[in-house]
């Protein structure tokens, strides 16, 4: 059971059950806990090959045992997102823990990646449960909706669920390659049904500097 | 209570004569009225075995003695800070994570070594607190600034608790605490889980514990 103590500390309850969470980032527990480095993110030969290959990388730890165990990575703010059978997309590096029975792979995403700072590819967690995320300063989440499309910043973009197209914007013009830019040369666009995170934070990225 | 936080980083403290305090020197940000910054060179309280202590340690945080009438606003490089009120136990804090705390505690320095033998030294080593660590003892209030926010995890006999060297902030009660390694072969193979050491705190009283492994 995931709960946040504070906005930036994340408390697991667990009853010889398990937790997948990113390495190093426990900072307390109490009771009796194992950890162990899941190597390739926990999802097989497949998976590791995959991850190594795409670069998408994340080290994730096993946390086994009984207690309550506190997590937390570089005072970034968390937040928790429920999954019903449906699939989360996050980038690996704001992904702080997820319940173990869900599963995590790597998926394309295209120039939208190229634009952010993050690479090509992106890490997808689905299943039935509750994982953390992490953003830099408080996330918001924002609904899209069929009629509602929403468009954000590559780099304040941290993760999207639910059933969403995307689309690669790009507002170069001339003025752009006169270094007259407004610096939001790029922009994500979402369409469909399900909810964005947006961090009140830009990444460094080639979208912002132009 | 001589404190009172104005938001998360900043903390307003009054003092009035007869009451003073101390603080980290360089962390007063504004003050109002008649207050006086006296630097202490003879570091702090406690004779001078404590202040042979603490060069030798280098737990020598250069602290200053606020005195007169009035109220101070301290903060330190962005840092968030912790008030935490003793009851006449004694809190276990590193130098440089103090950031004011009462002028009616007693201060000391605390030689890793004599909690926990060799290990206490190793610890020390391992989580960069060196081989001292810096008690305050009495009723009183005690600043602490920390990276991120704290959380309070209590101690009980029954629950010790173990805690990240690196997002240790301090402690206080009757608390022991040693250094407990989780080595195995998978570290020595490089697959370790990154949590290699841990303090195990047990006794009775409470942790104070940073949303974060950088130190300040």
């Amino acid at each position: 059971m995931f709960r946040l103590q504070g906005s930036k500390v994340l408390a697991v309850d667990m009853t010889g059950d398990a937790v997948k969470a990113k390495n190093g980032s426990m900072v307390a527990y109490d009771g009796q806990m194992a950890f162990k480095k899941l190597s390739g993110g926990g999802e097989g030969i497949r998976g590791m090959v995959t991850r190594r290959i795409t670069g998408e990388q994340m080290t994730l730890m096993e946390v086994r045992g009984q207690g309550t165990c506190w997590f937390a990575d570089r005072a970034s703010e968390i937040n928790l997102v429920d999954l019903r059978g449906d699939k989360l997309f996050v980038e690996s590096s704001n992904l702080l823990a997820t319940d173990a029975g869900l599963r995590t792979g790597t998926s394309f995403t295209g120039l939208r990646g190229a634009s952010q700072g993050n690479g090509l590819f992106t890490t997808t967690v689905e299943g039935h449960g509750q994982a953390a995320i992490m953003s830099d300063g408080p996330a918001v989440a924002l609904r899209v909706g069929t009629q509602y499309p929403l468009t954000v910043d590559p780099g304040a973009y941290i993760a999207h669920q639910g059933d969403l197209r995307q689309s690669f914007q790009s507002g170069v013009t001339f003025r752009t390659y006169l270094g007259e830019g407004g610096g939001e040369a790029f922009q994500i666009r979402f369409e469909g049904d399900g909810v964005v995170y947006v961090q009140p934070s830009e990444r460094n990225s080639i979208a912002g500097d132009v | 209570m001589p404190f009172r936080e104005i938001n998360s980083k900043m903390i307003e403290a009054t003092v009035a004569p007869g009451l003073r305090l101390f603080s980290q020197r360089g962390a007063m940000l504004a003050y109002r009225g008649e207050v006086s910054f006296t630097p202490n060179t003879q570091g702090g309280q406690g004779g001078v075995m404590s202040m042979i202590g603490r060069r030798v340690a280098d737990e020598a945080t250069p602290l200053m003695t606020v005195e007169g009438s009035g109220t101070v606003l301290f903060g330190h490089g962005g840092h968030h800070i912790q008030v935490i009120d003793l009851t006449g136990d004694t809190l276990y804090v590193e130098a440089d994570r103090l950031l004011a705390f009462d002028g009616t505690l007693e201060q000391g320095t605390m030689f890793m070594g004599s909690q926990g033998g060799v290990m206490g030294m190793v610890r020390g080593q391992v989580t960069g607190q060196g081989l001292f660590t810096t008690t305050l003892k009495g009723h009183g209030s005690v600043a602490v600034m920390a990276h991120g926010g704290v959380i309070e995890v209590p101690i009980s006999p029954q629950r010790p608790v173990h805690v990240d060297p690196q997002a240790y902030v301090a402690h206080h009660g009757d608390v022991r605490n040693k250094l407990s390694s989780a080595l195995g072969l998978r570290d020595l193979v490089g697959r370790g889980s990154g949590e290699a050491f841990q303090l195990e705190l047990s006794g009775s009283g409470a942790v104070y514990v940073q949303a974060s492994e950088e130190k300040l």
